[in-house]
């Protein structure tokens, strides 16, 4: 048993918000710097660049979750976590499908570049990635359990893009036993669930300016999920910073 | 008096539920799809408008006590979530028409009332 300090949702160059310094090398050095242990790259609707910041954060020594951060047909941002990455491919290709053809405005949105380890640019994603897919948050929600992946509504607390503001309260039918929290208050709608704090980060100065503190046995989603319900004296717990 | 009948018969609203009633007041009105505003802000004879179709708009509509759902748009949900609108006597009506047009013909016809 360990605690890992971790920052689970952060965006990349390819996300149009993200800004082009966000290279798979200058989140892995911004993560080194503030003592974290673990990451997840969360882009919206896409995981592409997943492996190549894998692949640089181990040889950094920092652990790594998969993830993406979905935009649902309700405009609600879901995150979604997998041990690996061809489980992450299979659920981004489906979002994917889903994704309205819109082209990005790279002047107004800004750019989407898919970056190799060396900063070179491999292509530019033509299709508007911030945008909502055709998928109810129940079905997205599904599909990711059915890819082993791990739920958790991002940022409920925001006035954007959040479940509490789009849905008003969490639908009955859904489960979900993590959240993330953005300010300091815990809205009362969320109960016993576990809180999750990231920096949501789009410049390399933000990564890190929130954090959880996970203790558990190894970083994966099932002890994450282990870790929610205290089993064994694993915890999540966060603060903000 | 404006009655929910009058409003649907007026603007040619589709009925989507069963078994709910037509007879309830009609006052004013709220367009909206992010529920935590209509949460917060509307009242009871007000018809709600939305584009918005996830299973928590029957919810809102309860707690809200509003008069009946109006989806926009050609907007139709799930049908879980029109029965459970029925089980719970919320009156959820469709029209291809969107919200623009239907908050002017609703706000022309409670405005001719008034008169």
């Amino acid at each position: 048993m360990r605690s890992y300090v971790a920052d689970l949702h952060i965006h990349s160059c390819l996300s149009p918000c993200g800004s082009l310094r966000m290279s798979p090398q200058a989140i892995v050095d911004a993560a080194v710097d503030r003592g974290i242990d673990v990451i997840a790259l969360t882009d919206h609707n896409t995981c592409e660049m997943g492996p190549v910041v894998a692949h640089t954060a181990k040889k950094a020594g920092l652990a790594f979750l998969y993830g993406i951060e979905i935009q649902t047909r309700e405009e609600v941002h879901l995150l979604a976590y997998f041990n690996d990455a061809n489980a992450c491919n299979a659920l981004s290709e489906e979002v994917y499908a889903y994704l309205p053809d819109v082209r990005n405005d790279p002047e107004y949105f800004g750019d989407q570049v898919v970056v190799d380890e060396q900063d070179n640019i491999i292509r530019t994603e033509e299709k508007l990635l911030l945008n909502s897919i055709a998928l109810s948050l129940e079905d997205v929600t599904e599909r990711v359990r059915a890819h082993g992946g791990l739920p958790v509504p991002a940022h409920i607390d925001r006035g954007a893009f959040s479940l509490l503001g789009q849905l008003g309260f969490f639908p009955e039918t859904t489960v979900y036993p993590i959240v993330e929290v953005w300010g300091a208050t815990v809205p009362n709608e969320c109960g016993q669930r576990a809180i999750l704090r990231s920096s949501d980060a789009h410049e390399p100065e933000q990564i890190g300016r929130r954090t959880s503190v996970l203790t558990m046995e190894r970083v994966s989603v099932e002890e994450i999920l282990l870790a929610a319900a205290g089993v064994g004296g694993r915890s999540i717990r966060s603060e903000e910073s | 008096m404006m009655l929910l009948t009058d409003v649907v018969t007026a603007l040619g609203l589709q009925v989507l539920t069963s078994g709910v009633g037509f007879d309830r007041e009609v006052r004013g009105g709220i367009v909206c799809d992010l529920l935590s505003i209509v949460l917060a802000k509307a009242q009871p004879q007000d018809m709600w408008i939305t584009i918005q179709r996830h299973q928590n708009i029957v919810a809102v509509a309860k707690v809200t006590s509003v008069a009946g759902v109006i989806l926009a748009d050609g907007i139709v949900p799930e049908q879980d979530v029109i029965d459970r609108a029925s089980e719970e006597g919320i009156l959820l009506l469709a029209t291809k028409e969107s919200s623009f047009v239907v908050c002017g013909k609703l706000f022309a016809l409670l405005s001719s009332e008034e008169e």
